[in-house]
């Protein structure tokens, strides 16, 4: 160690010897070394000139830019390398120079290179004097500095565009209010109009014959019709100015349905047109905003009886899926041409065949239906056949609220979401609960008075000063549930409950001797697709979650895992892709093709460990368009598949896999549902 | 049995107008104001069974007529029907909190209009 820093300190030593260095190159051979080292090494151009203004010496860069050696250039003037202009201006710069006996320091120019291409330089003289201080010439440096100066008026430019879209913006939510603000405008007048008209058809100020009514009733319909287009205008000048709110509640979705049904199936009928509702047995409730998405399920139902001849049939159907609940509009209609389905959902579009017929309203319905669907979290699409019928489907996320959540807490949620106090739902739900209670050895009614007592006593420890009071709103002994309301708290205290709960609900059973009870907390999650505003929104005021307790989980996980699949397309064709999830359910996955909804494809599915690839049938559940981001790249789908009839022995091997994949699904905080 | 009392408070005077008339043809005894103030002034004085608001009224706006008639005992049991052109969630959620008993937007269906009426005058009992 000691011998290390000796000859650290002795290396030092030597180094700060400069003394020595000094003598060594005193010598002027050694300085001219230098100083022709850096004159032939730096990129810069250099040049020495006498009064006259000829080149007493250049450097090497000088004369490569020239395309000749050094030597070649002693004598030569700038008249004899640039062009005449440029030299002239050269001149008048050494003539300032070496009159007035200034520096010219850092002068940027631009010139025109040999290649024609323009660059940028940077330029300082300095004159030269003999000993007497007589001027003898200059001397001096030119950097090409193009580089620098590009990045600046880069940066400069893109200052300028910043300012622009700043600009745009402006006058894109200027263009917003102005259309809120006029079709606002219209509508009072609109409104004296249509009340005027409505007084004269009721008769109100004296009998009016049938003929003058007739008319009445048309400029009424057109007054209607005009109203549309006014609504029209201030949803999308709404949604562009991102005023659009949504307000969310937990809805029972085949009411929702049921609700406008009476409605379009007189409107059906007018027309010989068959409406009819496809609806799931069991209650479905999801969190939306109710009133949007009727106004969307009004516009794809009031489209398909608009462009459906007589005779028709219009089904409108609802698929729950795993995650999403699927709503279809299906109509043996005119159709939608194969070139008009790509921009079906953009605004003011204006189709080649189907708006043509019968062209009313400005074409914002459907891009207004897009928006307000996406903002719900859900996805739209459309399949079409020109002369065979027209199928609109959009997805809703589902919330696993089915079921679990009565009318009676819907009611109290939506009342507490009303006057805006955010809620917590903890659910506690048995899993299974016909077999539990079967090794249960004590009374359903006992067991949930003792749940309830097990949660408030949790609850009053958790309580720190000046906590609200819990509210238990569901004990439903005979379905095993039991929910908790009670006023939003922070999520890693809500969290952090559940957790005390669950042990302590553990503790409960495993003192009552019911073992392998297996309790699993989950949260609900939201698909990422909901956007950031909403899901903030959303989360602002209302949290679920469920506590289960059973044997098994009841609903599928997703979990996000990349295996080789194949699906064989239509003719035989084999496409190969990878997984984006799977589930013991189905799988999502990217495709370029564009399958229709609900078709039924064999699929091969090559899961790790396994010698043979599963096959299986699989169907089309939602589709979500992606857009084309590469320039090659095709126009590419992600798929959800739901797995049908699946053989026992396929069905082992997945689950099997799929708990080998998801090492925390059974411990505390496993993801129960997406 | 006496008519019920109906004030209508309401700048557009052909809506006035028109609104009156149906009103009247249903049997109603309508009472008019055109600006916020005399609303106010009026809903005060002759009592009415029920009051229509235009939001946007001259001198004081509907949601301030609503919010002083509702914080008063003598007259909260008044009900109030919000009558404007504005369409947009806030607006019906502030109506909502100035008390209002029901929104109804213009353009409108007389018939829902009479029915919302109706309604409200049956609770009233």
């Amino acid at each position: 160690m000691k011998n290390k820093t000796k000859t650290k300190i002795s290396k030092i030593k030597s180094m700060t010897d400069y003394k020595g260095l000094e003598n060594k190159y005193k010598d002027p051979t050694y300085k001219y070394r230098f100083l022709s080292y850096l004159m032939n090494h730096i990129p810069d151009v250099i040049y020495f000139k006498d009064t006259e203004g000829r080149f007493v010496m250049v450097n090497q860069t000088h004369a490569k830019c020239q395309g000749l050696k050094p030597e070649d250039l002693i004598g030569k003037t700038d008249t004899d390398l640039f062009p005449k202009k440029r030299a002239e201006m050269i001149t008048k710069d050494d003539l300032y120079v070496m009159k007035t006996g200034k520096p010219i320091i850092d002068k940027i120019e631009s010139a025109v290179r040999g290649d024609g291409t323009y660059n940028y330089v940077s330029t300082t003289k300095v004159p030269m004097c003999d000993d007497k201080g007589k001027i003898i010439g200059l001397m001096g440096i030119t950097r090409d500095i193009t580089r620098r100066i590009r990045f600046e008026h880069l940066k400069e430019e893109k200052a300028r565009m910043e300012k622009k879209l700043e600009t745009l913006e402006e006058l894109n939510k200027m263009k917003s209010e102005f259309v809120s603000a006029v079709s606002h405008e219209l509508r009072t007048p609109l409104a004296i109009i249509k009340d005027v008209i409505m007084l004269l058809i009721d008769g109100i100020v004296g009998p009016i014959k049938e003929k003058q009514k007739d008319l009445l009733m048309k400029a009424k319909d057109n007054i209607a019709r005009l109203n549309n287009i006014i609504d029209e205008l201030l949803d999308i000048s709404r949604i562009e100015s991102g005023k659009i709110k949504m307000h969310y509640s937990l809805i029972n979705f085949n009411d929702l349905l049921m609700d406008s049904s009476v409605f379009f199936k007189k409107l059906a009928e007018e027309k010989d047109i068959d409406l009819g509702y496809n609806l799931p047995r069991s209650q479905i409730n999801i969190f939306i905003d109710a009133e949007r998405i009727n106004q969307v399920i009004a516009n794809l139902i009031n489209n398909a009886i608009k462009f459906t001849e007589q005779n028709g049939k219009i089904k409108v159907e609802v698929k729950i899926f795993e995650t999403k609940v699927r709503v279809g509009i299906i109509d043996t209609g005119i159709g939608i041409a194969k070139q008009d389905l790509p921009k079906i959902f953009n605004k003011f579009v204006q189709l080649s065949t189907r708006f043509q017929a019968e062209r009313k309203g400005i074409g914002l319905g459907l891009s207004i239906a897009k928006e307000l669907v996406e903002k719900n979290g859900g996805e739209i699409w459309v399949e079409s056949e020109l002369g065979v019928g027209t199928k609109f489907y959009f997805t809703l996320p589902r919330f696993y609220t089915d079921k679990v959540l009565s009318k009676d807490i819907r009611d109290k949620i939506n009342n507490l979401l009303e006057k805006n106090i955010p809620v917590y739902l903890i659910n506690l739900l048995i899993v299974n609960y016909t077999e539990f209670k079967k090794r249960l050895n004590i009374e359903p009614r006992k067991l949930f008075e003792d749940l309830r007592a097990v949660i408030e006593e949790t609850f009053k420890r958790f309580c720190y000063a000046g906590r609200k009071e819990l509210q238990i709103v569901l004990q439903d002994y005979a379905g095993g549930e039991l929910g908790i309301l009670f006023s939003k708290i922070k999520e890693e205290e809500a969290t952090k409950f559940c957790n005390l709960v669950k042990d302590r609900i553990k503790k409960y059973f495993t003192k009552n001797r019911l073992e392998n009870v297996f309790i699993n907390l989950g949260v609900l999650s939201y698909p990422s697709k909901f956007h950031a505003i909403t899901t903030q929104q959303f989360l602002a005021n209302v949290s679920i979650k469920k506590i289960c307790i059973g044997s098994e989980i009841r609903h599928f996980s997703r979990i996000p895992y990349r295996i080789d699949i194949e699906i064989l397309l239509p003719g035989n064709q084999i496409e190969s892709s990878q997984t984006i999830d799977i589930s013991e359910g189905g799988v999502c996955l990217m495709t370029k093709r564009k399958l229709a909804t609900d078709a039924q494809i064999q699929t091969k599915l090559k899961l790790p460990k396994e010698k043979e690839p599963l096959c299986f049938r699989a169907r089309v559940a939602w589709i979500k368009y992606i857009e084309e981001v590469s320039e090659i790249g095709a126009d590419k789908y992600r798929l959800g598949l739901e797995f049908i009839n699946l053989k026992n022995r396929d069905k082992k091997i997945i689950s099997k896999f799929i708990k080998s994949i998801s090492p925390s699904i059974h411990k505390s905080m496993g993801s129960f549902a997406r | 049995m006496n008519k019920k009392k109906i004030l209508l408070v309401e700048d557009e005077k052909v809506l006035m107008e028109t609104v009156t008339l149906r009103l009247e043809a249903n049997g109603y005894e309508v009472i008019s104001a055109y600006d916020g103030f005399k609303g106010l002034e009026k809903a005060k004085k002759e009592k009415p069974d029920l009051i229509i608001l235009d939001l946007m009224l001259p001198k004081m706006d509907g949601y301030k007529v609503c919010g002083l008639l509702k914080a008063d005992t003598r007259y909260n049991k008044i009900p109030i029907i919000m009558f404007t052109a504005r369409a947009q969630e806030s607006d019906k959620k502030m109506g909502k909190e100035m008390g209002a008993d029901a929104y109804i937007t213009k353009p409108f269906e007389p018939q829902a209009l009479l029915e919302k009426i109706s309604e409200l005058l049956r609770n009233e009992k």
